[in-house]
């Protein structure tokens, strides 16, 4: 077994427990209950810092797009998605339209 | 949807796995954000052991339990156990659809369509990622590039999205503001600390901002 392979099985098994933990602690626990709050947190927490390195520290292919044509990126896509109601996809094309654009400016 | 999936299937051929795994990934786990991480690190070498990315990926995809805390009395089964075969598809698509479609459907038949729904994106999703991981070995570098800010920018957009409600806005911006801890720890800690560290900050700033 990879260390990928290994990596896979233990997050699914993990996954799995904790949707099995939710679907066992409700009629225990309300969606206001602080230990909810706090998984809640942490999981948009850890997903805005994923994005924030994956935007200003890409690895790979994405290293070699200007730092600036990421900005420009995901600034035309937080505009356009305020825009147009979020709807995601248009904003999310828009982003992309801009980040390739200015890539080919600079 | 099918667009994430598609750009992971890139990003996992990017970090020189197979498309197996891409597929065993979208079963498996069936949490992008938990499926991003990991192949994150796996593009990185394992550069911190595989024990701080499992944990990563797991803290990123913490939602599954209150999700399926809020879903469970929706899907009102009569015994827990008649559950278990619903449970591998509690992630965001098929809950968000639940969560709107549900309270119209009979009681008896909503098992049935939650386990319906989650089968159809679950194929879905493999398919847009084998998808990708092929689509992406016949672009160029720059198209390829196009692709894998997909997901980073697609993520971006749902937490922009958040900040007009105050319990995502404090969770999205400590955790923003917790990403520099990646200039003092390893990469491979960096992710697991900063969603630990913002998330528990934004959710005691919440405490304190609920007993005022």
């Amino acid at each position: 077994m990879t260390a990928a392979d290994l990596a896979l099985a233990l997050t699914a098994l993990a996954c799995l427990g904790l949707r099995l933990a939710g679907v066992w602690l409700a009629g225990g626990l309300t969606s206001e209950h602080p230990a909810i709050a706090w998984a809640t947190a942490v999981a948009q927490a850890t997903l805005a810092a994923f994005v924030t390195l994956a935007i200003v520290a890409p690895a790979g292919a994405l290293a070699e797009v200007p730092l600036a044509a990421r900005l420009a990126g995901l600034a035309v896509g937080i505009a356009a998605c305020l825009a147009m109601h979020r709807r995601m996809l248009p904003a999310l094309m828009a982003g992309l339209a801009a980040m390739v654009v200015v890539r080919a400016l600079l | 949807m099918a667009a994430t999936f598609l750009a992971f299937g890139a990003a996992v051929r990017e970090a020189g796995l197979s498309p197996g795994w891409a597929l065993l990934a979208c079963w498996g786990i069936y949490g992008m954000p938990g499926q991003l991480v990991l192949v994150q690190a796996a593009a990185t070498g394992w550069a911190g052991g595989i024990g701080a990315a499992v944990m990563g990926a797991v803290a990123v995809n913490a939602r599954f339990l209150p999700m399926a805390v809020s879903l469970t009395p929706v899907l009102s089964a009569r015994r827990r156990r008649a559950l278990l075969p619903a449970v591998p598809f509690i992630a965001v698509t098929p809950w968000a659809a639940a969560m709107r479609a549900l309270p119209a459907v009979d009681r008896p038949a909503r098992v049935s369509w939650f386990i319906g729904f989650g089968l159809t994106s679950w194929v879905v999703a493999g398919a847009a990622s084998l998808s990708g991981f092929y689509v992406a070995g016949a672009l160029g570098a720059d198209a390829r590039a196009a692709l894998l800010f997909v997901n980073p920018l697609y993520y971006a957009l749902l937490l922009a999205a958040d900040l007009d409600r105050p319990a995502p806005r404090r969770a999205v911006l400590c955790g923003a503001a917790a990403a520099s801890l990646a200039f003092v720890l390893p990469a491979s800690i960096a992710l697991l600390a900063a969603g630990l560290a913002g998330g528990t900050v934004a959710f005691l700033l919440g405490r304190g901002h609920d007993g005022r």
